[in-house]
């Protein structure tokens, strides 16, 4: 269970990234999700203990953030946006010093590292240096690490950016074979959308937005989106196109007319709302 | 303190991964042993024994360029400073971890050094054990002096022309290949700032070339202290 209370964070030069967020996370995975800036990565850090926030605190499974930072650290795993493994070792090896940061004796890594690399399909390139391995695969890693590590609560930043689609439904099976909460954050509405049981909608440093999928979809039911350069009534402009949610068993007509039509996803929250995720 | 850390650490980021990585061992060789080539030829043999006095001084000193430049891009490239800072390893476990993965790196270039004075005739049980001593302080403060370079480094590009600096200053300007009284008594005292000045010296009194100037040691264990000590509070860890 985690509780956010109030968190802000202004760095140095007056950039305000968090703006006094609260709210509470008690599901198996959580998605943050918000266009870039939003403050997600700034979030996930100060509560993987990372960054200090300006004020405000946490709680994480009853620890207090800033009281109990050494408490928080042995029971969360926390993988930074754009993380590499160390590419002169190999993945075996990367997952075992990672457990011995988390105090793990010699045999006890071992094991826990050849269980994770198996159950997240690295075993046969366990001894491959990390440098010859696929993107996906070197993302995989990390998540052998956080399996192996046994955490209760695990932050992954961004897990499969720049990935193949392959590759992110591989990831996506590893993220839900892991046993403590995650707390995730994406660009990707369909990762979201696929893996999480709750998502939380971030712009410019505020949460506008939580709960589950359903939830958080509900007004949108029985409509789909239509993108056209075509203005029609009640659209939203996204970029240079114009969006606008019509009855789906009107939808065939739009078609006809060149105009593209997509399934209702999460990022119709914020056009809804008129943030415009490309700004 | 982890010491699992460090230790697990030291293994696979050191020992371990030597044998992929070979080329590095020849790299740690190359400034020092080019420098020894250079003295020798251009004082015809005469400044050779300073040279090799001063060897392992040099290899301890330009692994040390290569550390602030390897803790450089495990925090802004690998983000694995990042990935560290949120269990309970602590920044001098982290420090220490990269010390002791970096000694199977520079530990054939000291053997190579302690062979060649053999060779010329130069080695004795009571250099061998004040080398080792030397090599000890020198390593914990050049460390600790990569340590903090390193973390003052915005852009990961930043730490090449930092790292160049930072070796020169360790190896070339103070005495680690020539006599120390070449130089001004002002300028030996400037140049001490820097580490690897009081081991040059002691060595060459260790070596019986010099006379030996104890008080030297005395400035190496401050520095080693005050060093460590400034690594520990000014170095950025977990960020604020």
């Amino acid at each position: 269970m985690i509780e956010v209370k109030d968190i802000s964070k202004r760095y140095g030069d007056g950039t305000v990234a968090l703006g006094g967020v609260s709210f509470s996370i008690d599901k198996k995975i959580t998605s943050i999700i918000g266009k870039n800036g939003a403050g997600k990565t700034t979030l996930l850090r100060i509560l993987s203990t990372q960054l200090a926030p300006s004020s405000g605190t946490a709680l994480i499974n009853s620890h207090d953030l800033i009281k109990n930072a050494d408490e928080i650290r042995k029971i969360i795993v926390s993988v930074p946006q754009e993380a590499k493994p160390i590419q002169y070792i190999s993945a075996s090896d990367f997952v075992r010093m990672y457990l011995s940061a988390r105090g793990f004796g010699i045999s006890e890594a071992k094991a826990a590292a050849e269980k994770a690399l198996r159950k997240v399909g690295l075993w046969e390139f366990r001894d491959k240096l990390t440098a010859e391995l696929s993107g996906g695969m070197k993302r995989k890693v990390f998540v052998a690490t956080a399996l192996a590590s046994d955490a209760d609560v695990i932050f992954l930043d961004e897990p499969t950016t720049g990935l193949d689609p392959f590759s992110r439904i591989e990831i996506w099976h590893a993220i839900k074979a892991l046993r403590g909460q995650v707390i995730l954050t994406t660009h990707y509405m369909e990762e979201a959308q696929a893996l999480s049981d709750d998502v939380i909608m971030m712009d410019r440093g505020k949460i506008l937005s939580k709960g589950s999928v359903n939830e958080l979809l509900k007004g949108f039911d029985g409509l789909v989106r239509v993108e056209g350069r075509k203005r029609r009534k009640m659209a939203y402009k996204v970029g240079d196109v114009y969006v606008s949610y019509v009855d789906r068993r009107k939808a065939a007509k739009f078609i006809n007319e060149g105009e593209i039509i997509r399934p209702i996803m999460l990022d119709d929250l914020f056009i809804k709302r008129g943030v415009n995720l490309e700004s | 303190m982890n010491l699992r850390y460090v230790a697990g650490y030291a293994w696979f980021a050191g020992v371990h991964s030597v044998k992929e990585n070979y080329p590095y061992l020849i790299a740690h060789l190359a400034l020092p042993l080019s420098l020894i080539f250079i003295v020798g030829v251009l004082s015809h043999g005469a400044l050779l024994p300073f040279a090799l006095a001063g060897g392992t001084v040099m290899a301890i000193a330009s692994d040390g360029a290569g550390t602030a430049q390897e803790l450089t891009y495990l925090r802004l490239e690998y983000m694995y400073q990042d990935f560290i800072v949120a269990t309970k390893t602590g920044p001098i476990d982290y420090m220490l971890g990269e010390i002791f993965a970096g000694l199977p790196w520079v530990t054939p270039s000291i053997i190579l050094y302690f062979a060649l004075d053999a060779v010329y005739g130069m080695l004795t049980l009571y250099n061998l054990v004040m080398t080792l001593i030397v090599s000890v302080l020198l390593v914990v403060s050049v460390s600790s002096l990569a340590f903090l370079l390193s973390s003052r480094m915005k852009h990961a590009r930043l730490i090449g022309p930092y790292s160049l600096i930072f070796s020169y200053a360790m190896t070339v300007l103070p005495p680690t290949f020539y006599p120390f009284n070449y130089l001004p008594r002002w300028l030996v005292t400037t140049l001490a700032v820097f580490p690897t000045t009081p081991a040059a010296v002691l060595e060459q009194g260790f070596f019986g070339l010099e006379p030996t100037a104890w008080y030297m040691l005395g400035i190496l264990a401050l520095e080693a202290l005050v060093y460590f000590a400034m690594a520990r509070s000014f170095t950025r860890w977990r960020e604020k």
